[in-house]
């Protein structure tokens, strides 16, 4: 199965892309422990900034960004991390969602994430991403994880686990979600869009 | 097959000189390039409807019956008429008086529009699009059929007992075309009732288009109408022209780049790539449009937009030349090229007439 991650990091070396990787670790171990075999995409934004603007403008995705969108919506599980910008997610990160369509996700297993340079921002996860996420019916896993710059040197304290510690277990719940799915239709043929129109057109008065 | 322009009616700003044109002027040249149309062989022209400002043909049927009484062959059509916040029986008259003015020389395009305060400044509600251009049409449709007409639905006052005026030239309602770039609904409807498609595609890519246009073939052999060639599609296009093709890259970039639509947005280099835009020779603009049956099979009508993007009045013509003269007697001769003896003609008013009386004729023997 496929597990997508998409990142909106724009600096490189970039944190964000260090965790959206290390989440998709996560999930892979253990749905390798359940004998399930993970091909993981990275999709980065900052690659797709251009074509991003060029789809607001014209209303159609360039291909690289077609391609992209493709993977998102195809995909078994989506790992969605975004570093955070004046107290929410960064603007490319929003407009790459806007560009899906509302109803492609739902159902979706997603585990979202971001990183920032101070852990005061961590609930962005919840009043910014986890509202736009249930917005799109996907199905976001409870833990979210947040990685203020500290954390990538630090542990745990009595009141918390440590940022590997809420990794392994954001990437287990998303891989129990993932495991517990069935499989969508998995095809690649248009033609089974003109079907899907059909299918929907049936309910109109004409018939 | 028919080839034809048309037209929008924005007024824009041109990039080059800074100079916005006069309401009045914009208004003038638009009846200049329909004239011109005709001069240089097309077959249609068709003007959109719009009621907001930078646009100004809010009136189809008055400036296409001033063009009706200064053309002879061209077919006058609209591109769109909106079915959502005109009343349908306004549509049923103006369109019939036009046709008896034009001596038939008159069809139109459906489209919903995209403005969403257009609909409310009419009384309409946008979330209602769909709904209404099915009910709107619906009434359409019979009041150009039926003499008299009793009718009740959701969006206007009930009929009864109603005879719209005139009644249609011979007899034959006008042939209409349904436009929609997105709407499955819309290309259904098309398809329900045997009427044309048109896939505005000038700004979409050609996989969509393809679906589209698959979509409405499909179902027009579903409703019964004939196999899926049989139906009739329209597809626009987006040119510009110089001999040299670098030359017609350098004068139409700034108007490109600067263009309502998609200005700021890509390069013109990757909008010709993945759109039917086409800058350059009239040989590539040939090569462009004879590639379009590839996407949606044998097709009817090839509408060509050129006079948008603020390109002067001049320019517009000197492209109609270049249209005309170099471009359409190619398409006509390739076109027929290898076309199936099902694939029907363009719809023409002589021609339904015609397919009037013969099926009159069968039931009456």
């Amino acid at each position: 199965m496929k597990l997508v991650a998409v990142s909106a990091g724009l600096s490189t070396p970039s944190s964000t892309r260090l965790l959206a990787d290390r989440l998709a670790e996560a999930a892979g171990g253990e749905l390798a422990t359940r004998g399930l075999d993970l091909e993981t995409e990275v999709v980065e934004l900052r690659e797709l900034a251009v074509p991003v603007a060029n789809n607001l403008v014209t209303g159609f995705p360039p291909p690289p960004l077609a391609a992209a969108i493709d993977s998102v919506t195809g995909a078994a599980g989506l790992i969605a991390v975004t570093p955070v910008f004046t107290a929410s997610y960064s603007g490319l990160f929003k407009s790459f969602f806007d560009l899906i369509d509302p109803a492609a996700l739902t159902g979706k297993p997603v585990l979202i994430a971001a990183t920032g340079g101070t852990a005061r921002h961590s609930l962005v996860l919840e009043h910014a991403l986890r509202p736009l996420f249930s917005y799109l019916r996907a199905a976001v896993v409870p833990t979210a994880v947040y990685a203020a710059s500290e954390d990538w040197g630090s542990g745990g304290d009595a009141y918390t686990d440590g940022l590997p510690g809420r990794i392994r277990r954001a990437g287990g719940e998303l891989a129990a979600l993932m495991a517990a799915r069935p499989a969508g239709p998995a095809s690649e043929d248009p033609e089974d869009d003109v079907t899907a129109l059909e299918r929907q057109l049936s309910d109109l008065r004409f018939d | 097959m028919q080839f034809g322009i048309f037209t929008v009616g924005d007024v824009t700003t041109d990039p080059t000189t800074g100079r916005t044109p006069p309401e009045h002027e914009r208004i003038k040249a638009m009846v200049a390039i329909a004239l011109k149309a005709e001069e240089v062989g097309l077959d249609v022209f068709a003007t959109g409807e719009h009621h907001n400002p930078p646009f100004v043909p809010s009136s189809p049927t008055t400036m296409l019956g001033y063009v009706a009484a200064r053309t002879e062959r061209l077919i006058l059509s609209t591109a769109t008429t909106l079915i959502t916040t005109n009343d349908p029986v306004k549509i049923a008259e103006d369109f019939a008086m036009l046709q008896h003015l034009a001596d038939g020389r008159v069809d139109l395009m459906l489209g919903r529009g995209n403005t969403g305060p257009v609909y409310p400044w009419f009384g309409q509600d946008i979330r209602q699009g769909i709904p209404l251009a099915r009910e709107n049409y619906g009434l359409l449709h019979r009041l150009w059929r039926e003499d008299v007409v009793d009718w009740e639905g959701t969006f206007r006052t009930p009929l009864q007992g109603f005879t719209a005026t005139p009644r249609p030239l011979d007899g034959v309602a006008p042939f209409v075309w349904h436009g929609s770039i997105r709407s499955p609904e819309i290309a259904d409807q098309a398809a329900y009732y045997g009427d044309g498609f048109f896939h505005n595609n000038i700004f979409w890519p050609a996989e969509h288009t393809r679906r589209m246009v698959q979509l409405y073939r499909r179902r027009y052999a579903h409703y019964g109408h004939g196999s899926p060639e049989e139906a009739v599609v329209g597809l626009g296009g987006q040119v510009f022209m110089r001999k040299n093709s670098q030359d017609a890259v350098r004068e139409f970039r700034p108007y490109f780049d600067n263009a309502p639509v998609y200005g700021h947005g890509p390069s013109l280099e990757d909008f010709t790539e993945q759109t039917p835009l086409t800058v350059g020779s009239p040989q590539q603009v040939i090569e462009r449009t004879l590639s379009f049956r590839e996407t949606v099979g044998d097709y009817q009508r090839q509408l060509f937009l050129m006079d948008h993007a603020g390109l002067p009045l001049k320019t517009v013509l000197e492209q109609l030349d270049l249209l005309g003269e170099e471009v359409v007697p190619v398409l006509r001769e390739e076109f027929a090229k290898g076309r199936p003896a099902e694939v029907p003609d363009a719809p023409t008013h002589a021609a339904r007439v015609a397919a009037a009386a013969a099926s009159k004729g069968e039931s009456a023997a």
